[in-house]
């Protein structure tokens, strides 16, 4: 009796804990379900409203031309303007102004033009210019060229120089006047000098060695912060105790869509939303803590090939427009990220290497040795819209998510090496 | 300065043997040269001079001036004919000495 | 752009101001003769032998705000005869000062590696002291590049 019940009670003690058993594999499940969906803050923005331009960056206004976010360049005239007699113009001037750095980037970021041009690291996006005044071109030709050049070709990467209020006539005529006067080659002194010849650079520094990349420091930084207790009262560590096996690859799959934000989700703006719900730390894009968590996870990651989820149809919808947008002409220069990242690419502007879209994702945040900062690609999409003279949009906005996605897509098989170091 | 000097040489070497040393020390290298927003001269602070010592005899030395980038990099070598300590200073222009120091096995 | 070279330092700059170079605004600058009188100093007025002398550099900077820098003689660095130091200056920033290397027998190489500063293209100059009272000197174009968008 007394052994029947003890082996009555056990076998109740056994089923009592198969049915524990049963419920702890059903929580893993949940666990794992949850996993998928990782708590994301989806209500607030994930930087800094209203947005802010960067401290030191230039302060005009854009407004007037198309941003990512936004249509709003006047349409080009459709036929050039008639000359009402030869141009008189001042070439002495004219020389100055070709050269004038803060008037959108000189001509001579994309055309050499000769002895009198200043031969010094001329670019090769345009035509070579050095000989214009023996080509017999008109005047009239000459002035629309560099007053609006759409009127010739719709899809030019030459920037509308006189439309967009670089230029007024009068200092277009002075520089017609000048490329008038240009009649001999270039005398190019070394192979440096001649866009034509100039040796690519080659990135052979080691980008993951701390000594090399003062960019790795934020790797120590992010370690620091991922113990760290938020308003919440817990860690990244609470759930994530081992991080080096929990985010082996996880970077390399990013961005992807997400239903819940109905946009593109990348790793920045991920830690941003994440620990706004988990730890209730707050890491808006674009802060230093931000940063420093982008690197590691990509870190982490590091020598994983990149390779997106693009198979549902929202996925590929975003795709499409990433696309739409890269071709969108842009700002007071007019310029798409296709001009200078397709037409343009691998040829010089000036001493700059225009590189393929290919090769320009797998090693952000990247270390720029101009600036001794760490940049995510979000920033520098910024600074490349407001060189070429558009407003930025909020590093959180949609339509970088679109852009960045199909960037991503592009640079899809190469591994990541974050964080990287650039110019 | 939060950031620590970072340093990298072998841990070990043979009697003789020349070994190659990097440092590198945290340092904005404020080269006096240049205006604030207002126009006013930031006032220059660099490290302005570096040694490196083993056993506490003098192995190299640099003078440095504001010419030097930011996070002052030093790659040298060193002769090493027993085990050792190599000591590293850094000295800023507002007098503080920064120093580290790295063990060696010399067999 | 005050702000931004405190923080640099923390290698974690929260925006990083694209326009001028971190190191210096520009502003006026060495003349050769300057870097040539600095020469002049080091030397004692001794010519140095063109001669010895290795300087790595890249021919063409993508920007002035490090640049790395090798120089090497080729010298015994023995007790009796080693190079006890290495000048370098560059003709062509607000000052021609770049650093001064010190060497002993104990370094085992009369060579060094750093970052350097170049405001504009121009000349570094290299001259290396050897323990015997020799000199010797070589020197190196850098191209500083321009970039293509301007302000």
């Amino acid at each position: 009796m007394t052994r029947g019940g003890i082996l009555v009670s056990s076998a109740v003690a056994v089923a009592v804990i198969v049915a524990g058993a049963y419920v702890v594999a059903s929580s893993d499940a949940n666990a794992q379900a949850k996993k998928k969906e990782a708590p994301l803050e989806t209500k607030d923005d994930a930087s800094t409203r209203p947005w802010k331009r960067y401290a030191g960056w230039p302060t005009r206004d854009y407004s007037k031309y198309n941003t990512l976010g936004n249509l709003a360049t006047a349409p080009a005239p459709k036929t050039p303007r008639k000359l009402a007699g030869p141009i008189t113009g001042d070439a002495a001037n004219g020389a100055k102004l070709v050269a004038d750095r803060a008037r959108g980037g000189s001509c001579l970021a994309c055309h050499a033009m000769g002895p009198a041009g200043g031969a010094a690291l001329p670019g090769n996006v345009g035509p070579d210019l050095s000989e214009i005044g023996n080509a017999g071109r008109e005047d009239e030709w000459l002035f629309n060229m560099v007053f609006d050049a759409r009127v010739y070709n719709p899809e030019t990467v030459m920037p509308p120089w006189g439309t967009h209020g670089f230029f007024n006539e009068q200092e277009i005529n002075d520089m017609v006047a000048f490329l008038k006067t240009l009649k001999s080659p270039a005398p190019f002194k070394t192979v440096l000098d001649d866009p034509g010849k100039r040796p690519v650079p080659v990135e052979k520094r080691e980008n993951l060695d701390p000594i090399e990349n003062p960019g790795m420091w934020a790797v120590d930084k992010a370690q620091e912060l991922w113990k760290q207790a938020g308003a919440a009262g817990k860690s990244c560590k609470s759930c994530h105790s081992n991080a080096k096996a929990a985010f082996k690859t996880w970077a390399a799959s990013m961005p992807k869509w997400e239903p819940r934000l109905n946009k593109v989700l990348a790793v920045e703006e991920f830690v941003a939303r994440h620990a706004k719900a988990t730890t209730g730390a707050n890491w808006l894009m674009e802060t230093d803590e931000n940063r420093a968590m982008s690197v590691y996870l990509h870190f982490l990651a590091n020598g994983t090939p990149i390779k997106l989820d693009t198979a549902s149809p929202a996925a590929k919808a975003a795709l499409e427009r990433g696309k739409v947008l890269s071709e969108r002409k842009l700002g007071q220069l007019n310029m798409a990220c296709t001009d200078c990242h397709g037409k343009a690419a691998n040829h010089w502007i000036r001493g700059q290497w225009m590189g393929e879209p290919k090769g320009q994702y797998d090693h952000f945040p990247t270390w720029r040795t101009s600036l001794l900062a760490i940049w995510d690609i979000r920033q520098r999409f910024q600074w490349c819209q407001v060189n070429i003279r558009a407003d930025e949009l909020p590093p959180d906005a949609k339509e970088y998510g679109d852009l960045e996605f199909y960037l991503a897509s592009q640079n899809e098989g190469l591994k990541l090496s974050v964080p990287g170091i650039r110019h | 300065m939060a950031e620590k000097p970072r340093l990298k040489l072998p841990k070990e070497a043979k009697k003789g043997e020349v070994i190659e040393i990097k440092t590198l020390m945290p340092h904005t290298m404020e080269s006096g040269q240049r205006k604030d927003k207002d126009g006013k001269t930031i006032p220059r602070k660099i490290i302005n001079k570096f040694t490196a010592e083993f056993n506490g005899k003098p192995v190299f030395s640099a003078n440095l001036d504001p010419a030097i980038a930011a996070n002052p990099y030093m790659q040298f070598y060193a002769k090493v004919d027993a085990s050792g300590t190599f000591k590293f200073t850094w000295t800023d222009d507002d007098g503080t000495v920064i120093t580290a120091e790295e063990k060696i096995t010399v067999g | 752009m005050r702000q931004l070279s405190r923080r640099a330092a923390l290698a974690l700059s929260a925006s990083g101001a694209a326009l001028t170079i971190v190191g210096w605004n520009e502003g006026a600058f060495a003349t050769a003769k300057e870097a040539a009188d600095d020469i002049a100093k080091f030397t004692g007025g001794k010519t140095a032998e063109k001669a010895k002398i290795s300087i790595e550099l890249p021919e063409i900077a993508e920007n002035g705000n490090t640049v790395p820098l090798s120089v090497a003689v080729d010298a015994p660095m023995t007790a009796e005869n080693y190079v006890s130091e290495i000048l370098v200056v560059a003709d062509g920033n607000p000052r021609p000062g770049v650093a001064t290397f010190h060497f002993s027998s104990m370094s085992g190489k009369a060579e060094a590696s750093t970052r350097i500063r170049l405001a504009t293209t121009q000349n570094i100059i290299v001259v290396a002291k050897t323990s015997k009272g020799e000199f010797f000197t070589g020197q190196k174009q850098v191209k500083v590049t321009i970039g293509g968008c301007g302000g």
